[in-house]
């Protein structure tokens, strides 16, 4: 006997564009019958900025300063990205201590980004304190961001053929200092987490993903790696500095939000050790080396291990000086596909905490110019046009 | 790196059937030219061999070169390449259509994570991918008007012309 | 300690009225002060609360279409009078409570019951998918914890052999504090406040973030400020009742003041301590653990009542 569920009958639960679960806008839909959630839809596009388009129109340098704003947790990963693909093409590699370097601005932002994380997740299962807790300690990892570049969020590290701040023995200690009481902290959240019963009864068995699924869902970083589907692009295809001061890969078994939880904190800390590493043995070297204005034709693919997982770029150029196609494949995109599945057959209250689950970053899927329908010839709306819009519409 | 160079050959293998032509642009790229009605056979051949993961569905757009005097213009085409990865190595398929009958086929019915990939390819590029699954909007805004794809070259958003943005 | 004051007074300043306006205010702020310490954060400001209220009654109130327009603006006064009633059965502020009859106790968690049915009415009636599931929610977490909490108040009751609050608190101060002879009524009347103010980890109801606000999305500006003040007058009514009852009765303001400040501190600790439960959690943890311990503590007192009339 099946009981499909009849149109009207149905009772959704909107959360978004604006919900106080989402710290950025998304829309989704939750069909519910009772506290079940029976069905689950996104829509995205709410922060679509047109990035990639935007990005035929710009010059190589100019671009990576776009790119960096895809994201404004990821910043640095996303030029990382793009600007690994740049020198690929062109032809040139970043010096040794350049590598390094980024790699250190890379695994800082790691930190940052899953400390945030843990906070914003705690927060959607109510658990305020460890919230506040683990954004107080983020504090830490942002001040040191601060001192190398200036910036607490957009770093803007990466030139196209190195890296622009240069790391000093001070820094270093300072940095040292700080990890340090990082690592102490994350132990005791680790604990928390493995421990606390109130966590563990939000947390263990719920949105459990097995290996298969997340494979066929096309999950990927942590929220892949906590299904026990093992890869990780800092190992499987080493860039920047990876090669020589590797990470250890930290997969879980158990697939559910718990695992997920733990993979993010251990990954934490394998990211303290390693950045300790690079500080003992960090290469000497220019910084930055020459890089025609020109790129060469040709395309490629540039991989990195964003803190969410895989991110992609494809860079086409056609000898000038813009690119001719970039595309941005970020890894939020790739584990929606995982929260529409593992909704089904939750609870209601479970969701903010699975939509957090895999670290989403809306801004990061919307990269647009908003034109308006029926407009006689949509493709001549200058700016002026769509301000009297606005004007108009709010009159 | 040989066990890299094994997977790219492993892969180059299964492919064979279905490639009109290999290309090796890196050392860790595989690119494999495609028919439009080879595709789903041979993504289906990565899938059965466990060859990787799906993790893009790129689209480019390649609008007609400039028509010199005494040549038949040639149809601008979109490119979609369907990258698959297993460790450091990148296969990618590509495939063309043109632009008067811009379809491909679906490749949910094998992967169905790609269903976004794919809605972002109908959205941004106008490719009608038959037999996907969803087909409302997933990028695009509610209104923006139909037929209009901002990722072709074509597509010229007239705001950043216009000097009128000063002074807001 | 026994003042004879005009009832009028009695009603409009002190103890009922103004001043329990005031103090429900400052155990407000209290509260979200400790919170706040707790989570290494600074906290609101002594006069926020206060400034919250001013703010939202001047501010326009908004009635979705489809609600119940009388039942719209009547719940929120409801919800305030059945707060400010119960609080003259109650031994506020250590003073003696000018209302007391046999039976007094009866009335008075009703009257708290009465708040927690108009807030779950108030989602209802509001017509929006987070108050409906919010007003589900309410009224679930009173149907579970509602049966516990009453156990823990009989249990003093009982003990003291009288229905009568002012005797309760009268006869427990002149024994053992209840919190050492009755330890487990003591724990499940303290967490069972907690689920009637639904405080974390009992705040399913109105966790924001699944149903916004809960039951009180739609409300604004004058029904919102009644709501949180009848919540606030909730928060001193419980603490006074269990500091009465179980922490050696109040007598005079000092105690009044120490022992539901005392009782605060201990549930601002829990509040932090813990993730929220969901909705089935609450259910099963009230009537799995929380009625069972209830009867457990109802059936000792019960058997030690009967061994003392034997004995003597």
């Amino acid at each position: 006997m099946s009981f499909e569920p009849l149109g009207e009958n149905r009772f959704i639960v909107p959360i978004g564009p604006q919900h106080p679960a989402l710290k950025e806008p998304g829309h989704f839909e939750f069909v519910v019958d009772g506290e079940i959630v029976t069905g689950a839809s996104v829509r995205l596009g709410y922060v679509h900025r047109g990035i990639e388009k935007g990005a035929e129109d710009r010059t190589w340098i100019q671009n990576l300063y776009l790119m960096e704003r895809i994201c404004g947790i990821c910043s640095h990963i996303h030029a990382t990205a793009f600007v690994q693909g740049v020198e690929k093409l062109a032809g040139v590699e970043a010096p040794p201590r350049a590598r390094a370097i980024r790699e250190v601005f890379a695994e800082l932002e790691r930190i940052h980004s899953h400390m945030l994380w843990l906070g914003v997740a705690a927060h959607e299962g109510g658990f305020d304190a460890l919230f506040m807790y683990s954004w107080r300690d983020r504090e830490v990892v942002m001040d040191m961001l601060e001192m190398l570049s200036g910036n607490r969020v957009h770093y803007s590290a990466n030139l196209i053929g190195g890296v622009k701040y240069d790391l000093n023995p001070e820094m270093m200690d300072k940095i040292r200092d700080g990890l340090n009481y990082l690592e102490e902290r994350l132990a005791h959240y680790l604990d928390v987490v493995n421990h606390d019963e109130t966590f563990i009864g939000r947390t263990r068995g719920i949105g459990t993903m097995t290996r298969e699924q997340a494979q066929l869902l096309g999950a990927v970083g942590p929220t892949a790696r906590a299904s026990n589907f093992a890869f990780d692009v800092r190992v499987d295809a080493p860039y920047a500095a990876y090669a020589e001061f590797p990470v250890e890969m930290v997969v879980a078994q158990e697939g559910d939000l718990h695992a997920r939880f733990v993979v993010r904190i251990l990954e934490t800390m394998e990211s303290i050790r390693v950045l300790r590493r690079i500080f003992d043995n960090l290469p000497e070297s220019e910084l930055v080396t020459r890089v025609p204005r020109r790129i060469p034709a040709g395309e490629t693919i540039s991989r990195v291990e964003a803190p969410r997982g895989e991110l992609f770029y494809f860079i086409a150029s056609s000898g000038g000086e813009k690119p001719e196609r970039v595309k941005v494949r970020t890894p939020s995109l790739c584990n929606w596909g995982t929260v529409i599945t593992l909704a089904v057959g939750h609870k209601l209250a479970d969701m903010p905490m699975i939509l957090a689950g895999i670290d989403p970053c809306f801004s990061c899927n919307d990269r647009l110019v908003m034109v308006k329908r029926n407009h006689q010839d949509p493709q001549v709306w200058t700016w002026a046009d769509l301000r009297n819009y606005g004007i108009e519409y709010y009159r | 790196m040989s066990s890299l160079e094994e997977t790219l050959q492993r892969a180059e293998n299964l492919l064979q059937p279905y490639g009109q032509s290999f290309n090796r642009p890196e050392l860790n790229r595989l690119d494999v030219y495609l028919q439009r009605e080879n595709l789903l056979a041979a993504v289906q051949a990565l899938l059965e061999a466990r060859w990787g993961y799906l993790s893009t569905i790129t689209g480019i757009d390649r609008p007609s070169a400039a028509v010199e005097e005494g040549q038949t213009p040639t149809e601008g085409e979109i490119e979609v390449l369907y990258s698959f990865c297993s460790g450091a190595a990148v296969v990618s398929l590509r495939v063309r259509a043109p632009y008067s009958d811009a379809a491909l086929p679906s490749i949910c019915p094998l992967i169905p994570s790609a269903t976004l990939g794919e809605r972002e390819l109908m959205e941004m590029f106008g490719v009608k991918v038959e037999g996907t699954p969803d087909t409302s909007r997933l990028i695009l805004a509610d209104s923006w008007p139909e037929g209009v794809y901002p990722l072709r070259k074509s597509f010229v958003p007239a705001a950043r012309f216009s000097g009128e943005a000063k002074g807001g | 300690m026994n003042l004879a004051i005009h009832p009028l007074i009695v009603l409009l300043f002190f103890p009922g009225g103004l001043f329990l306006l005031a103090s429900g205010l400052v155990f407000q702020w209290a509260d979200r002060k400790l919170v706040a310490r707790f989570q290494n954060r600074v906290g609101p400001r002594f006069f926020q609360p206060l400034a919250d209220v001013l703010k939202l009654l001047a501010k326009e109130e908004i009635i979705p279409q489809g609600a119940h327009r009388g039942l719209f603006i009547a719940l929120p006064i409801i919800a305030l009078a059945a707060a400010l009633t119960a609080a003259l059965y109650v031994p506020m502020f250590g003073v003696q409570p000018f209302f007391s009859f046999q039976g007094d106790l009866i009335v008075t968690i009703y009257l708290l019951s009465a708040l927690t049915i108009s807030l779950g009415l108030a989602g209802a009636n509001s017509v929006d998918r987070f108050s409906l599931v919010g007003a589900t929610r309410t009224l679930t977490q009173l149907f579970s914890y509602e049966a516990p909490f009453l156990l823990a108040m009989i249990g003093p009751a009982l003990a003291a052999q009288t229905w009568q609050i002012s005797k309760i608190n009268a006869f427990v101060g002149e024994t053992t504090w209840f919190i050492v002879a009755q330890p487990i009524g003591f724990l499940v009347a303290l967490v069972g406040l907690m689920g009637k103010l639904e405080l974390p980890p009992f705040d399913a109801p109105e966790a924001e973030t699944e149903i916004v606000a809960g039951a009180l999305t739609e409300y604004s500006g004058r029904g919102f400020a009644l709501f949180r003040l009848s919540k606030d007058i909730e928060l001193v009514i419980g603490l006074t009742l269990v500091a009465a009852f179980y922490l050696g009765g109040i007598a005079n303001p000092l105690e009044f003041l120490l022992k539901t400040g005392g009782l605060l501190l201990v549930m601002a600790l829990l509040q932090t301590a813990f993730a929220r439960l969901r909705i089935d959690q609450t259910v099963g943890m009230w009537w799995r653990v929380g009625a069972l311990l209830g009867l457990v503590q109802i059936l000792a007192i019960l058997a030690g009542i009967y061994i003392r009339q034997w004995w003597l």
